[in-house]
């Protein structure tokens, strides 16, 4: 169980002129939440971005289940098993609730019906607003639908965006909820400003700043950790 | 900087004193009137280059405004008398007309993506085309018109292609150096910060909508001043003024020249102009020499994919580099001193 | 009213020629986000090979065919060579695809000969129906029944296959659909392939109805399909149906009360939809005009 199932070593990321992954590294292990942690523009959407491919690593290495896909483009790092949902939550708005799982399912094997029904009825809503299109959703259930969307396929790492962004204390608490479940089932990574969010469901930790990775460890040392808090995420 | 600009003032002078001389040491007609051509397709070219080069705006329909120039000067000259004085309100109604097309076409599509001004641009030059060929009354449809030109004072009536070259070259030099001007104050500096990054000279709380219209004029206007000459030299127009061809040219001229630069798109018109001349020859030799648009087709396709920068431009960038280099070298030996 | 009725048939026929080329841009336009100016030399080159394949063959439906693989394959050249190098620079786009565009137009010239071609209608499309005073065009009526049928089709397609909705994904995210392992590259040049086969079957379509095919037509159709696609708003196929049977009848009508002003009318429909609803009659929310 403790096996390693993503490594990132010396990442560099360029966006334009700009640097802004430094030599990050990043490690995940089967079957954990790893929050990844820091300021306003320190790197965590750049770092997920980077592992999907979206924004192409410089140099460095990712390595996703002992194979390397640095150089692969998006789809094929999909298709390895990453499931990514994004900061925005990447809904297609046009798109019906129904419409948006089936653009994205890539099997339509036993697996994955029986994920979909798993998954619909921890989101009982979604199943609700079937036939609804996914731009008239309220924020909490275009993240829900995100979130359910990676998870139907058979991925075996989840990066999720910041999911409590702009979302009201209950929703948030049942993000929390829905991904605690899903926790027995996958990996997940997750990038969180909120560290309320980010200590219930953290197993492991990565702090980012300034495109570096400073400081990394359990999540119960960072909880009981005062100084740490206060210097890098700014929490008294 | 100052001197550097006085420079390169230096050189142009210098060149367009030897264009001045050239007159009286080699007078063929044809060689004179392939001059005029390229003195006034440089003038077209830099009209367009104004919007490419220094804006970002591409135009699919610059032929309309040459075609509106000539066709301004043509029918008053025919209609009126011949004098000097409608010869001048033939400019008036070109640059009006000229002006106020490039107008609505500014105000209609600038502010959306530059593929709406191409579009309509070539819809409405296709529109003046029609215009011209069905408007028989005015425009004689396709078999064009031949009108007169002012007579000139006596003794110099016998010389009047040196006058008419003279006068475009004239035209050629003050519109030059006008736009370069133009495009080295501070209004060409918001231009090309708007071609560089749109929404970052917005968000300075710039509305660039104007500057675009504006410049969009001032093309247009410089547009059908090009045309005016070319029926002025040619003493005729017919429709071919409003062909998708000289629009063509305009953009082959700029694009081999060096978008960007101005002096590229006179140095365009000259190897496009000589190359019509030559390959038209050639069509003698073989027939595939009449389809020249395909060659010029297949080497305009090939020059926006890896010749981007023109003949000028790669020029100005390969010194630019040498510069940064030596900079480099002087910086780095200092140090080390 | 039989002249109106008449009048009314000619615009539709004449609509849905320029829908099927108009709608094979904005697919192009709303998914690549790629302005193809060569769209109007495929639609003259299909029409070319429908008139060719029709002299070798006699057999209307052979020549179709063959115009629509013209347009596929023209289409999968043009991707590979043209558009590739220029993905995401709109002016080097609008500047190479307009090249060749005239590249286009006079290969016609150089492959077919620089003159007029007759073009023929197939024996069992010929003549007409003649139902009161109302005298109906039967090649005409087979435009408007093709033109419809590619309309429903391509509604289904989009809307309820697994392939539209993946097209339909790709013009309102086209990051979003790669992290769900869409390789939207390939999906590209299929679009491609296929917008630029509908305009070549419009090609093959028009030259029967007009009598004659000849390489300006490229140009000239290519514009109207511009002036649709605006109207109509980019990226819309029903916007491009609505748009193009505006601007057929519009135009047959003034070519039949107004023959110097039947161009302009078009313009005119443009100018209007451009001050007052810039993005278009129906614009997509995916797509900005920007």
């Amino acid at each position: 169980m403790e096996s390693t199932l993503l490594k990132l070593e010396q990442v560099n990321t360029h966006i334009d002129q700009f640097h802004i992954l430094q030599n990050v590294d990043f490690e995940v292990k089967s079957g954990e939440v790893t929050v990844l942690l820091g300021r306003n523009g320190a790197g965590k959407t750049t770092t997920l971005r980077t592992i999907m491919g979206l924004n192409g690593a410089t140099s460095g290495s990712i390595v996703f289940k002992g194979e390397n896909i640095t150089k692969l483009p998006p789809y094929e790092i999909a298709k390895k098993g990453i499931g990514y949902v994004p900061e925005d939550q990447g809904i297609f708005y046009d798109l019906t609730v129904e419409e948006n799982f089936r653009v994205g399912m890539r099997k339509d094997d036993d697996g994955t019906k029986e994920r979909m029904e798993w998954v619909l009825e921890l989101f009982p809503d979604l199943k609700k607003f079937w036939r609804k299109p996914g731009g008239q959703l309220s924020g909490g259930q275009k993240q829900m639908l995100s979130i359910a969307r990676a998870y139907v396929n058979d991925n075996d790492l989840l990066l999720i965006d910041e999911p409590s962004k702009g979302l009201a204390p209950v929703i948030v608490e049942k993000v929390i909820e829905s991904i605690d479940k899903m926790k027995e089932r996958t990996t997940v990574v997750l990038v969180e400003q909120n560290f309320y969010m980010a200590s219930k469901l953290g197993d492991a930790f990565f702090i980012l700043d300034d495109g570096i990775t400073v400081h990394h460890g359990r999540m119960e040392q960072l909880i009981r950790d005062e100084e740490l808090k206060r210097k890098y995420l700014g929490i008294a | 900087m100052m001197q550097k600009v006085q420079k390169s003032t230096w050189i142009y002078l210098l060149f367009s004193l030897v264009l001045v001389v050239i007159p009286f040491v080699k007078d063929e007609r044809w060689f004179l009137f392939l001059l005029i051509q390229i003195f006034i397709f440089g003038i077209f070219a830099m009209s367009y280059d104004l919007l490419l080069g220094f804006t970002g705006i591409v135009s699919f329909g610059h032929a309309m405004f040459f075609g509106i120039g000539a066709y301004s000067v043509g029918i008053t000259l025919e209609r009126l008398e011949p004098t000097f004085f409608s010869f001048l309100l033939g400019i008036f109604f070109a640059a009006m007309a000229g002006g106020i097309v490039a107008l609505i076409a500014g105000v209609l599509t600038l502010r959306l993506k530059s593929h709406y001004y191409a579009m309509l641009t070539l819809a409405l030059a296709s529109l003046f085309l029609v215009l011209a060929e069905k408007w028989r009354s005015l425009t004689m449809g396709n078999d064009g018109f031949t009108f007169k030109i002012p007579e000139l004072p006596e003794g110099l009536q016998d010389h009047r292609n040196t006058v008419i070259y003279m006068f475009c070259l004239l035209s050629m030099i003050l519109i030059f150096f006008g736009l370069r001007r133009l495009t080295q104050s501070p209004l060409g500096k918001i231009l090309q910060a708007i071609r560089e990054n749109e929404q970052r000279v917005e968000s300075l709380g710039f509305r660039i909508m104007p500057y675009k219209v504006i410049i969009s004029v001032i093309s247009g206007v410089v547009a059908s001043f090009a045309g005016v000459l070319y029926a002025i030299s040619l003493r005729f127009v017919d429709t071919s003024v409003f062909a998708i061809d000289v629009t063509l040219d305009a953009l082959l001229m700029t694009i081999i020249g060096g978008v960007g630069t101005l002096v590229g798109p006179i140095i365009g018109a000259g190897l496009i102009e000589f190359a019509h001349h030559y390959l038209s020859e050639l069509s003698d030799v073989h027939w595939i020499f009449e389809r020249w648009i395909i060659l010029f087709g297949i080497v305009y396709i090939l020059a926006v994919i890896f010749f981007p920068f023109g003949i000028v431009g790669t020029i100005q960038r390969s010194f630019a580099k040498r510069k940064q280099r030596k900079q480099e070298v002087t910086k780095s030996k200092k140090i080390a001193g | 009213m039989e002249l109106i009725i008449n009048l009314a048939i000619n615009g539709i026929s004449t609509g849905m020629l320029i829908f099927l080329i108009a709608a094979g841009l904005t697919l192009i336009f709303g998914l690549m986000d790629v302005l193809n100016f060569a769209h109007g030399g495929i639609f003259a080159w299909g029409a070319y090979a429908g008139v060719w394949f029709f002299s070798l063959t006699q057999s209307f439906l052979l020549s179709i065919l063959a115009a629509v693989v013209t347009g596929l394959l023209i289409g999968l050249v043009t991707e590979y060579l043209i558009i590739r190098p220029v993905y995401g620079n709109h002016i080097q786009q609008i500047l190479i695809t307009l090249g060749f565009m005239l590249v286009l137009s006079e290969m016609l010239k150089v492959v077919f000969g620089p003159d007029i071609k007759a073009a023929e209608t197939p024996s069992y499309l010929s003549g007409s129906w003649t139902i009161g005073d109302v005298t109906i065009i039967k090649y005409r009526a087979f435009i408007i029944a093709v033109g419809f049928l590619v309309f429903i089709a391509m509604q289904l397609i989009l809307k309820h296959s697994k392939i539209g909705l993946i097209v339909r994904a790709g013009v309102m995210d086209r990051e979003m659909i790669q992290a769900l392992g869409v390789n939207i590259r390939k999906v590209f040049v299929g679009v491609f392939m296929v917008g630029s086969a509908l305009a070549a079957l419009g090609g093959a379509l028009f030259a029967p109805s007009s009598g004659v095919v000849y390489a300006e037509m490229g140009m000239e159709f290519g514009i109207f399909a511009f002036i649709v696609v605006i109207i109509g708003g980019m990226g819309s196929i029903p916007g491009s149906l609505i748009a193009a049977l505006l601007v057929g009848i519009s135009n047959v009508f003034m070519a039949y009360y107004l023959p110097i002003l039947s161009m302009a009318v078009t313009m005119l429909i443009m100018f209007v939809v451009l001050i007052f609803k810039p993005q278009g009659l129906f614009s997509t929310s995916g797509v900005s005009n920007k």
